[in-house]
């Protein structure tokens, strides 16, 4: 059966659609780009049952303060410095041998690859993290999105206007 | 949140507005007399990443960080004991409260860091600013479409400091 009697009955749901238009490059960034646009790797992992002390060795060379934790290959928890700072500095001689599972920030906000880029500016300004994993439909971790990457590309798009 | 530009356009309200409009955070300050134990417990308290280390006359003299921890952490444990003088770094990345909000994202990529001391006109600090207050501006100026995505996962319970 046909989807209309007469051609002529068809009214194109579309037709009053009106693109969103932009005044400045980084508006339309923030509307239209997809978190992919922001480099997020390399990336390091470590796991729940990682000794404390090596974790905090492979943060501290890392130089890009957050560790992301995976168990049967999904994210399950981070390690940041700031984790290191409320949880682990003053007591590290006692916590040093013990596993990240004790210390990690469990159940980290998280941003999928498909993502607007505005999704990860909103899990830093209004969340209040400054890590932000990147994970597939699997949940699989496939990237970190860190400060010093979000103002390396903000201040791209911002000096290319 | 957010300044008098808050209807204006994002690129034109970063070129043209000033630090003052950002959010600024009150600072963690110390002394270098201090210990890194006590600017520990300092930053903890109130949430914050970093410890500003001040002269007497509240000017910048250096900055420790939650990274600087970390790294000594796995280079010299017992060095939380030592004053902060002898593990800060000497080099504290300022902005002044009349530079533009612009500045404050060229200065970040350029220092690499996330925290940006605010200065007055007589280089005392007067705030802290950075990548969280960057951030929220960001939000203020565009909230259509940062304040209604969805993220994953719970959210947290506590917001980080700046």
């Amino acid at each position: 059966m046909p989807l209309s009697s007469d051609p002529g009955d068809f009214q194109d749901p579309l037709e009053n659609y009106d693109a969103d238009t932009y005044d400045d490059e980084l508006e339309r960034a923030l509307a239209e780009e997809k978190v992919s646009v922001i480099q997020s790797i390399p990336f390091a992992t470590t796991t729940p049952d990682t000794p404390v002390g090596e974790a905090v060795e492979v943060l501290a060379n890392l130089h890009g303060g957050c560790l992301l934790v995976e168990k049967d290959d999904r994210l399950v928890g981070v390690v940041t410095d700031r984790d290191v700072l409320d949880k682990i500095a003053l007591e590290y001689d006692d916590l040093r041998g013990r596993t990240v599972g004790g210390v990690m920030t469990r159940d980290p906000v998280f941003v999928y690859q498909t993502d607007s880029l505005a999704a990860a500016l909103t899990v830093m300004a209004v969340s209040g993290y400054r890590y932000v994993p990147v994970v597939d439909r699997d949940e699989k971790i496939r990237g970190i999105v860190s400060p010093q990457r979000v103002t390396g590309y903000l201040r791209r798009v911002f000096d290319a206007e | 949140m957010g300044g008098s530009g808050a209807t204006m356009k994002l690129y034109e309200s970063m070129a043209t507005e000033d630090v003052k409009q950002l959010a600024l955070r009150e600072p963690v300050l110390a002394s270098a007399d201090e210990t890194v134990k006590a600017a520990i417990g300092k930053m903890r308290a109130r949430k914050l990443g970093c410890v500003i280390v001040i002269d007497s006359d509240r000017k910048p003299v250096g900055i420790f960080t939650e990274s600087m921890l970390t790294q000594l952490l796995i280079t010299d444990p017992a060095g939380v004991a030592d004053k902060l003088a002898t593990r800060m770094s000497s080099h504290c990345p300022v902005v002044r409260e009349t530079d533009l909000v612009s500045r404050v994202l060229q200065s970040m990529q350029v220092e690499n860091t996330r925290f940006l001391a605010v200065v007055d006109g007589e280089g005392r600090v007067t705030g802290l600013t950075g990548q969280k207050g960057l951030m929220e501006y960001i939000a203020d100026h565009f909230p259509q479409q940062v304040l209604v995505q969805r993220v994953g996962s719970r959210p947290p319970q506590e917001r980080e400091g700046a």
